[in-house]
C-alpha cells in the first residue's frame, strides 16, 4: 500500500463534505458521486471531480457497487471511502474494491464478514472475554433445564421463542416463583405461533444506556481504543444526541470497556476506524456493560469523539489505509472537556416526525467558539425523500458538560433553517429536559417522552415575527403582489403554524 | 405595545425593536406563505393573496387559523351575514384577529365559546 493521491467518496451529504474537507488538507484529489436528485448537492460543488452514477434510489445509485467501482477507475482514483450507511459495511463491496486494485478506506472484507453476522460475532465475542448479555437456548428444554439456565442468566430474565420475533411468546420473570407460570405461557405461545416449542433465555438489561467505545487499528499490530460516547437519547433506534464524556461511567469502567473494545477488534484482526457498542446497565463503579455490535466504519457521530479527544479521525483513517502506521499511541490519547452532538433532521415533531423534503428557502448555519457544523446543504438545496432526513450535524465543545450544554442550546437558537421543518425546536426541549440536565437518559426515553416533548416544542412566536413578516412582505420581489397587504396584514393572517 | 420598528438586516433578516426589546427575525418564501424563523422557532404564515380562496377550511365553516383565545361572537344560529362580515374575534401574540365570512350564508351553529383557547384548525363556526 502506499499514499493515497486521489480518493473516490462513495457518499453524499455531509460525511461526503467532511471526507473532502480532510483530503484538501492532506492534499488529496478528490472525487464525489452523485445520482440525479443530488446533481447541483454541495459534496458535488465541493469536489475536484464529480462522477454521474444513476437515478436518485439508491439502489440506482450509491448503493450499486459496480457503478462505485466503474467511476473510481475512470476517474483515476486510486482509493474509495464509503463513509457510513451505503456500501461502508458490504464485505462483498470491499472485496471488489480489492479486486479493482483499490483502497477501501476501511477495514478488510473479513473484518466486515465477521463482524456482520450477529450470531457469529457474538460467538466470537465470547470467545475473546467481550462480556455480552447473558444468554442461552439450553438444548434439554425441560421445566427444570429451563429454569436452571434463568437462574445462571440471572434476574430479571427475558424468556423468548427460538424461532420467533416481533415480540411474541416473550415473558419477563423477576423472581424465581414466577418461572413455572411464565414457561409454560411462553411454550403455548411460541408452538402456537412458530410452530416450535424451543424457548431462549436471556438477561433483560432494563433502562439501559447505549454507551460505544471508538476503535482505531493500522496493518502494523497497533488498536487503541479513543474512549465512549453517549448515545441513549435516540428516538426508535434513530440516534438524535450523542455525547462525550458519558457521565455515568466511572474510571474503571471506561478503562475495562475500552479493553474489552480493543480484544473485540483484535479478535476480527480489524483495521481503520470501528466502534463497538455497549449496553449499560446502571451507573458508577457498580456499572455493568455488554457487547451489542460493531460498527465496522466511520460513525455519524465521530465529531464528538474528535473534539474531546483532540484528533482527526478522517485523516487518521487516510494515513492508516496508506499503509501508515497509527498517529497516535494509547498512552497519547485522553480526554479534555465535554462534546455534545445534535442532529439536525428534516423531520416535523409536530407531526408525529414526518420527513419533510423541500428547497431550503434560508439556511444560516450558527458560528462561535467551540461550535462545529458538518453540514451536507445549503440555501436553495432541495431536499429530497430518497435519502436519510439527516441535514447537518452540530457539534459543540465545552470545558463542562453544562458549558458545552448552554453552547448547544444558544447555537441551536441561532440555527435558521427555512422551507422544510426541522426537530430543531424539539432538540431545545430536549436539552432543557430536567433528565438531559441530570444526564439520567436511558435508550427508551425519547420513545416515552417524545410525544410530551414534541407537543412542548410547539410556542407561541414573539409578535415580532409578525412585523418582520409584514415588512419582507411590503417588498414587492418577494411577495409578487405588491401593495395587496400593505394595508393591514394582521387581519388577513392565515394558517400560523409553530 | 407601541408600532414595532422594523430594519432590514439585507438577505432576508429583520431587525424588529418591539420598544421592549429587540429581535433577529428570517423571513423567507414567496407567494401566499412565508416562513419565519426567531431565536430557535420557526413558523408558517398564510396570507391568502385577495380574490384567491384560502386553501384551508371548506365552504361549510371557518376554521381558526393559530392558536388563540376566542374574545368576541358576534353573530347567532339562524343569523344572516355576507361575506368580509365579522363573525368572531380571536385573540393571539396580544393581537386582535377577526374572522370574517368568507361568503353569503346564514349561521347554523357556533362551535366555540367566548374564553375558549382553540388549537390552529379547528372548526369555529358553521353555515347553512
Amino acid at each position: 500500500m502506499s499514499r493515497i493521491r486521489r480518493l473516490l467518496i462513495a457518499n453524499r451529504g455531509e460525511i461526503a463534505v467532511r471526507i473532502m474537507r480532510a483530503c484538501r488538507e492532506l492534499g488529496i484529489e478528490t472525487v464525489a458521486v452523485y445520482s440525479d436528485a443530488d446533481a447541483e448537492a454541495p459534496h458535488v460543488r465541493a469536489a475536484d471531480r464529480a462522477v454521474h452514477l444513476g437515478a436518485a434510489p439508491a439502489r440506482d445509485s450509491y448503493l450499486d457497487g459496480r457503478k462505485v467501482i466503474a467511476a473510481a477507475l475512470s476517474a483515476g482514483a486510486d482509493a474509495i471511502h464509503p463513509g457510513y450507511g451505503f456500501l461502508s459495511e458490504r464485505a462483498h463491496f470491499a472485496k471488489a474494491c480489492d479486486e479493482a486494485g483499490l483502497v477501501f478506506v476501511g477495514p478488510p472484507a473479513s473484518s466486515l464478514e465477521r463482524m456482520g453476522s450477529k450470531i457469529g460475532a457474538r460467538r466470537l465475542m465470547v470467545e475473546a472475554g467481550v462480556p455480552v448479555v447473558p444468554g442461552e437456548t439450553p438444548a434439554d428444554q425441560s421445566d427444570g433445564s429451563l429454569a436452571a439456565a434463568i437462574a445462571r442468566v440471572g434476574f430479571p430474565a427475558l424468556i423468548k421463542p427460538s424461532a420467533g420475533g416481533g415480540g411474541i411468546g416473550m415473558k419477563v420473570v423477576r423472581t424465581a416463583a414466577d418461572v413455572g407460570e411464565a414457561l409454560a405461557a411462553a411454550r403455548r405461545e411460541a408452538t402456537a405461533s412458530f410452530g416450535d416449542g424451543t424457548l431462549y433465555v436471556e438477561r433483560l438489561i432494563e433502562r439501559p444506556r447505549h454507551v460505544e467505545i471508538q476503535v482505531f487499528a493500522d496493518a502494523h499490530g497497533n488498536v487503541v481504543h479513543l474512549f465512549e460516547r453517549e448515545c441513549s437519547a435516540q428516538r426508535r433506534h434513530q440516534k438524535m444526541v450523542e455525547e462525550s464524556p458519558c457521565p455515568a461511567l466511572s474510571p474503571a469502567v471506561r478503562q475495562a470497556m475500552g479493553q474489552a473494545a480493543v480484544a473485540a477488534a483484535r479478535a476480527v484482526n480489524y483495521r481503520n476506524a470501528g466502534t463497538c457498542e455497549f449496553l449499560l446497565e446502571g451507573e458508577g463503579e457498580a456499572a455493568r456493560f455488554y457487547f451489542l455490535e460493531m460498527n465496522t466504519r466511520l460513525q455519524v457521530e465521530h465529531p464528538v469523539t474528535e473534539c474531546v479527544v483532540g484528533v482527526d479521525l478522517v485523516h487518521a483513517q487516510l494515513a492508516v489505509a496508506g499503509g501508515a502506521a497509527l498517529p497516535f499511541t494509547q498512552d497519547s490519547l485522553s480526554q479534555r472537556g465535554h462534546a455534545i452532538e445534535c442532529r439536525i433532521y428534516a423531520e416535523d415533531p409536530a407531526q408525529g416526525f414526518i420527513p419533510q423534503a423541500g428547497r431550503l428557502l434560508l439556511y444560516r448555519e450558527p458560528q462561535g467558539p467551540g461550535i462545529r457544523v458538518d453540514s451536507g446543504v445549503a440555501a436553495g438545496t432541495m431536499v429530497s425523500v430518497y435519502y436519510d432526513p439527516m441535514l447537518a450535524k452540530l457539534i459543540v465543545w465545552g470545558e463542562t458538560r453544562e458549558v458545552a450544554r448552554l453552547r448547544a442550546l444558544a447555537a441551536l437558537r441561532d440555527f435558521a433553517v427555512l422551507g422544510i421543518h426541522t426537530n430543531i425546536p424539539f432538540l431545545l426541549q430536549l436539552l432543557e429536559h430536567e433528565q438531559f440536565i441530570a444526564a439520567t437518559i436511558d435508550t427508551g426515553f425519547l420513545d416515552r417522552e417524545g410525544a410530551a416533548l414534541a407537543a412542548a416544542s410547539v410556542t407561541e412566536l414573539p409578535a415580532a415575527a409578525l412585523a418582520a413578516v409584514a415588512e419582507y412582505r411590503r417588498t414587492a420581489q418577494h411577495s409578487g403582489t405588491p401593495g395587496t397587504l400593505g394595508t393591514d396584514p394582521f387581519l388577513t393572517l392565515g394558517v400560523w403554524r409553530v | 405595545m407601541s408600532e414595532p420598528v422594523v430594519t432590514p438586516l439585507g438577505e432576508d433578516w429583520y431587525l424588529v425593536d418591539d420598544g421592549e426589546r429587540r429581535w433577529r427575525v428570517a423571513v423567507a418564501g414567496a407567494g401566499d406563505t412565508q416562513w419565519v424563523f426567531v431565536n430557535g422557532q420557526v413558523a408558517t404564515v398564510e396570507i391568502p393573496t385577495p380574490g384567491r380562496r384560502r386553501r384551508k377550511g371548506g365552504d361549510g365553516g371557518v376554521m381558526s387559523p393559530m392558536p388563540a383565545t376566542v374574545v368576541a361572537i358576534r353573530v347567532a344560529p339562524g343569523q344572516a351575514v355576507a361575506a368580509g362580515d365579522t363573525l368572531i374575534v380571536l385573540e393571539a401574540m396580544k393581537m386582535e384577529l377577526p374572522i370574517r365570512a368568507p361568503r353569503d350564508g346564514v349561521v347554523k351553529t357556533v362551535a366555540c365559546a367566548k374564553g375558549d383557547l382553540v388549537p390552529p384548525g379547528v372548526n369555529l363556526l358553521e353555515f347553512e
